[in-house]
C-alpha cells in the first residue's frame, strides 16, 4: 500500500517524460541553420540499440549528418515536395529525407547522442511544432518508434511514443 | 558549482552565493535525472505471456526497464472474478507478486498498471493458463422476469390447447361422427379462449423482446414490438385456424369437413410459421416437419375429448365412433412421432445435449409423459377397445376414464412442451455461442473491419481487415492489437498481428478474460516512420 501512495506521488510530482529520444536544443528560429542533437537515453525494452533512424520532416533541407565512430552512417535522398531557397540564392528541389546510424552497439544501459545539421525553411508552419521520427531498432527486428505525432491541438504528453519536437520561432 | 559559489566577494555572501547554489544544483540535478529516467516498459513476465503451466505458479514476476511502482495489480479468475494483489515486492527492476492460493485451472489475467520514476503511468496485461487454457463456457441463460415468463407459459398452454383440443376437436366433431357432436362444446370453447389468447401472446412477446416486466404489456410499444417478431406469423396463422374450426361446428356435413380440415392444415400452418424447431436449418425439411408435427399432434389429441365424452354417455354411434378412430389413429401417429423424433436429432445435435441442456431435460420430460401416452394408448387400443366393442358397459366406462387420463397426460405434455419456449435448442446456443462479435472504425486516416470470435468472453480469433480512409488498399508492416476494458480495470492486452495471406491480420489465442464493453485500438505501422491509431468499442459477451 505504502508502495502505491509512493508510487501516485511520484506520478503527481515527478517531472514530464523525458524518456524517449528527445531533442537538445527544443526550439529554434526557422530561416535559419539548426543543429539537432537526438538524445537517446534508452533501447528497446532492455535490448541494445544497433540502429538509429530519423525521418527529416518536409521543410528541412540541406541535411548534413554527423558521423560516429563505431557506426555506418547512410543518408536516404529524395526530391523534396516543392523547390526551398537555401543560401546565396540557391534553390533545392531534393536532398536527405532519411539519415540512418547503423552498426552501432548501444547499450541499453548507456546514453548516447546522434547529431545531424539542416536548415529550417522559412516555409515552415511557426504555429505548430515540427516532429522528426525517429526509429532505434535493437536485435531480432525489435524496435522502439518515436514516430506518434499528436492530432492537431492535443497534447504529446498522452502518446506512449511520441516524435522528437520541436518548437519553431519566428525568423529572425 | 564549488567554484561558482567561491567567486563571492565575502564570507557571508559567499554563503548565501553557495545556499542559493546547492538550490540551483538540486534543481539541475533533479531536470538532468528526469531527463535520464524513462518509460517503463515490460521486459519479461514470470509465467510468461501466453504460457500453459502445469500446476499453480509459485512466483509471479514482472521484470520492466526501468525501477516501477505498481498502481494496481489485478488478477482476473477463469470465471471472470477479478481479485487485487496487494502482496507485492519490489526488487530493482522486478516486481515480484505473491500469487493467492488456490488456482484452478484455466487461464488467467494479471492486468499492472504501474509508474516508472519518470511519473509516466504505463499498463498491461499478462495471461496465463494453468492446466490448459480456459474453454468457452456455455453462455448463461439471459434472465427475463418471473411473471412475463410464467404470462408467456400459461398463454403458450393455452393457445396449444386451442388449436389441439380445440381444432382437432371440431375436426374430429366433422369427421369422426361422434353421436350427438360430442366434443363440440369444449372444442369451441378452447378455441373461442384461443381467439382471446393468440393476439394477447402478441403482447407478451413484445414484452418479452423488450426485457420489460409484465405491467409493460399495456406501453403501445410492447405490442408493435411483439407484430415485429416472427411469432406475429404464427398468431395471425392460428387465429385463421381457430376462426375456420369455430365456423366449422356451425354447420354440419360436408361443409364442416371442409372448414375443419383447412382448420387442421392452418394449425400445422400456424406451428411451422415460428418457433426454434421451425427456426432450425434444414428449413425445408424442419418446417414441413413442425408442419406434420402439429397437424398430427391436432389430430390425435382432438379426437380424445369427443370420443370420450361419447363413450361415457353411451350414445348409439359411439362404438362406430370408436373403430373409425382406432383405424386411422396408427396413420396420424407415425408421422407425428418421425416428425417429433427428426427435430429432436437436429435440434440436439449430439445425445449429451439430452442431459446437459435444458432443452434436453424438457425434452426427456416430454418424452417420459409421452412413453405413459403411448403405454395408455396401447392399453385402450389392444385391450379396454376390444371389450368396450363387445358391448360391455364396464368396458366402455373403463375406456372412457382412460381417455380421460389421456387427456389429463396430454395436457401435461403440452405443459411441458411450453417450457421449451425459455430453452434455446443445442443447435441454437451452439450457434449463439459461435455468434462473433465485430465492429467498424472509420477515421479519415485508415478503417478497419475488426471480428472477434467468438464474441465471449474467453479465448477468441481477432481478425482485422484494414483499409485507407478512402477505401483504398492499406499495406501496413504491422498492426498491434490492444484490448482493454477500463470499466472492469483490465489494462491493455497487447498482441501483435499475423498476417496469414489472405489479405487479414489475425491475433489467435488471445484469451478476452471477462465479458463487457472493451475498448479496442489497433496500432497500424503504414510505414516505418508513419503509424495509424485507431480505436473503437466492442461488446463482449459472457
Amino acid at each position: 500500500m505504502k508502495t502505491i501512495v509512493l508510487g501516485a506521488a511520484l506520478a503527481a510530482f515527478a517531472t514530464a517524460a523525458s524518456a524517449h529520444v528527445t531533442l537538445e536544443t527544443r526550439e529554434a528560429p526557422v530561416g535559419a541553420s539548426y543543429k539537432a542533437v537526438f538524445k537517446t537515453p534508452h533501447g528497446c525494452k532492455g535490448a541494445p540499440t544497433n540502429v538509429v533512424r530519423v525521418k527529416i520532416p518536409e521543410g528541412v533541407i540541406g541535411v548534413k549528418p554527423m558521423p560516429k565512430p563505431g557506426w555506418k552512417l547512410e543518408t536516404v535522398t529524395g526530391k523534396y515536395a516543392r523547390a526551398y531557397p537555401y543560401y546565396h540564392g540557391v534553390t533545392l528541389t531534393e536532398g536527405v529525407t532519411e539519415v540512418i546510424w547503423s552498426g552501432g552497439e548501444l547499450p541499453d544501459a548507456f546514453y548516447d547522442e546522434f547529431v545531424l545539421q539542416g536548415f529550417l525553411t522559412k516555409d515552415l508552419n511557426t504555429e505548430a511544432p515540427l516532429y522528426f521520427p525517429v526509429v532505434q531498432e535493437c536485435p531480432g527486428g525489435a524496435a522502439a518508434r518515436w514516430i506518434e505525432i499528436p492530432a492537431a491541438g492535443a497534447s504529446a504528453s498522452e502518446l506512449e511514443a511520441p516524435a522528437p519536437a520541436l518548437k519553431l520561432l519566428p525568423a529572425r | 558549482m564549488r567554484r561558482m559559489a567561491g567567486t563571492g566577494a565575502g564570507v557571508l555572501a559567499g554563503m548565501r552565493d553557495r545556499a542559493a547554489a546547492y538550490v540551483v544544483a538540486a534543481v539541475l540535478l533533479l531536470v538532468s535525472a528526469s531527463a535520464a529516467f524513462a518509460h517503463a516498459s515490460l521486459v519479461r513476465a514470470e509465467p510468461a505471456d501466453g504460457s500453459v503451466s502445469a500446476a499453480a505458479p509459485a512466483r509471479v514476476a514482472l521484470v520492466f526497464s526501468e525501477p516501477v511502482s505498481p498502481i494496481a495489480l489485478r488478477l482476473i479468475a477463469p470465471d471472470g472474478g477479478a481479485e487485487t494483489l496487494e502482496r507485492f515486492a519490489v526488487k530493482g527492476t522486478t516486481l515480484e507478486i505473491q500469487p493467492p492460493a488456490g488456482l484452478t485451472p484455466g487461464t488467467y489475467a494479471l492486468s499492472w498498471r504501474v509508474v516508472s520514476e519518470d511519473g509516466h503511468p504505463v499498463g498491461g496485461t499478462v495471461a496465463f493458463s494453468i492446466g490448459a487454457p480456459s474453454a468457452s463456457g456455455a453462455p448463461a441463460a439471459e434472465a427475463a422476469d418471473g411473471a412475463v415468463r410464467a404470462a408467456i407459459w400459461a398463454a403458450k398452454v393455452a393457445f396449444y390447447a386451442a388449436l389441439f383440443f380445440g381444432v382437432g376437436g371440431a375436426f374430429a366433431v366433422a369427421w369422426l361422427g361422434a353421436p350427438s357432436r360430442s366434443g363440440a362444446r369444449v372444442a369451441a370453447a378452447a378455441m373461442a379462449a384461443g381467439v382471446v389468447v393468440a393476439p394477447l401472446s402478441l403482447g407478451l412477446q413484445g414484452v418479452d423482446a423488450l426485457g420489460a416486466s409484465l405491467d409493460a404489456v399495456t406501453n403501445p410499444l410492447a405490442w408493435t414490438t411483439g407484430w415485429g417478431v416472427s411469432y406475429a406469423r404464427t398468431a395471425v396463422a392460428a387465429t385463421a385456424a381457430l376462426a375456420l374450426g369455430l365456423a366449422s361446428l356451425r354447420v354440419c356435413g360436408l361443409p364442416a369437413r371442409a372448414l375443419s380440415a383447412a382448420a387442421l392444415l392452418g394449425v400445422g400452418l400456424a406451428l411451422a410459421a415460428s418457433g426454434h424447431a421451425a427456426a432450425a436449418s434444414p428449413q425445408a425439411l424442419t418446417r414441413p416437419m413442425v408442419f406434420l408435427h402439429g397437424a398430427g399432434v391436432a389430430f390425435w389429441a382432438g379426437a380424445l375429448a369427443p370420443l370420450g365424452l361419447a363413450l361415457a354417455r353411451e350414445g348409439a354411434g359411439a362404438l362406430a365412433t370408436l373403430r373409425r378412430f382406432a383405424r386411422v389413429v396408427p396413420f396420424a401417429l407415425l408421422p407425428l412421432v418421425i416428425s417429433g423424433l427428426t427435430l429432436a436429432a437436429i435440434q440436439l445435435e449430439s445425445p449429451a445435449a439430452l442431459v446437459e441442456t435444458a432443452y434436453g431435460r424438457v425434452l426427456l420430460a416430454k418424452a417420459a409423459l409421452l412413453a405413459g401416452l403411448f403405454a395408455l394408448a396401447a392399453l385402450n387400443r389392444w385391450r379396454l377397445t376390444g371389450a368396450a366393442e363387445n358391448g360391455d358397459r364396464r368396458g366402455r366406462r373403463n375406456l372412457a376414464r382412460a381417455i380421460a387420463v389421456e387427456i389429463g397426460l396430454v395436457a401435461a405434455i403440452l405443459g411441458v412442451a411450453a417450457l421449451w419456449r425459455f430453452t434455446p435448442p443445442p443447435r441454437a446456443l451452439a450457434v449463439a455461442a459461435a455468434e462473433p462479435a465485430a465492429f467498424h472504425i472509420h477515421t479519415d486516416k485508415a478503417m478497419a473491419d475488426v471480428t472477434i470470435a467468438p464474441g465471449r468472453a474467453g479465448p477468441v480469433t481477432v481478425s482485422v481487415v484494414i483499409m485507407t480512409g478512402d477505401f483504398g488498399p492499406l499495406d501496413a508492416k504491422e498492426l498491434t492489437v490492444a484490448l482493454s476494458n477500463p470499466a472492469a480495470g483490465i489494462e491493455p492486452i497487447r498482441r501483435a498481428a499475423t498476417k496469414p495471406g489472405d489479405g487479414t491480420w489475425r491475433v489467435d489465442g488471445l484469451v478476452i478474460p471477462a465479458p463487457g464493453r472493451w475498448q479496442a485500438r489497433l496500432d497500424i505501422l503504414v510505414s516505418d516512420f508513419k503509424m495509424v491509431r485507431v480505436s473503437g468499442e466492442v461488446d463482449i459477451r459472457r
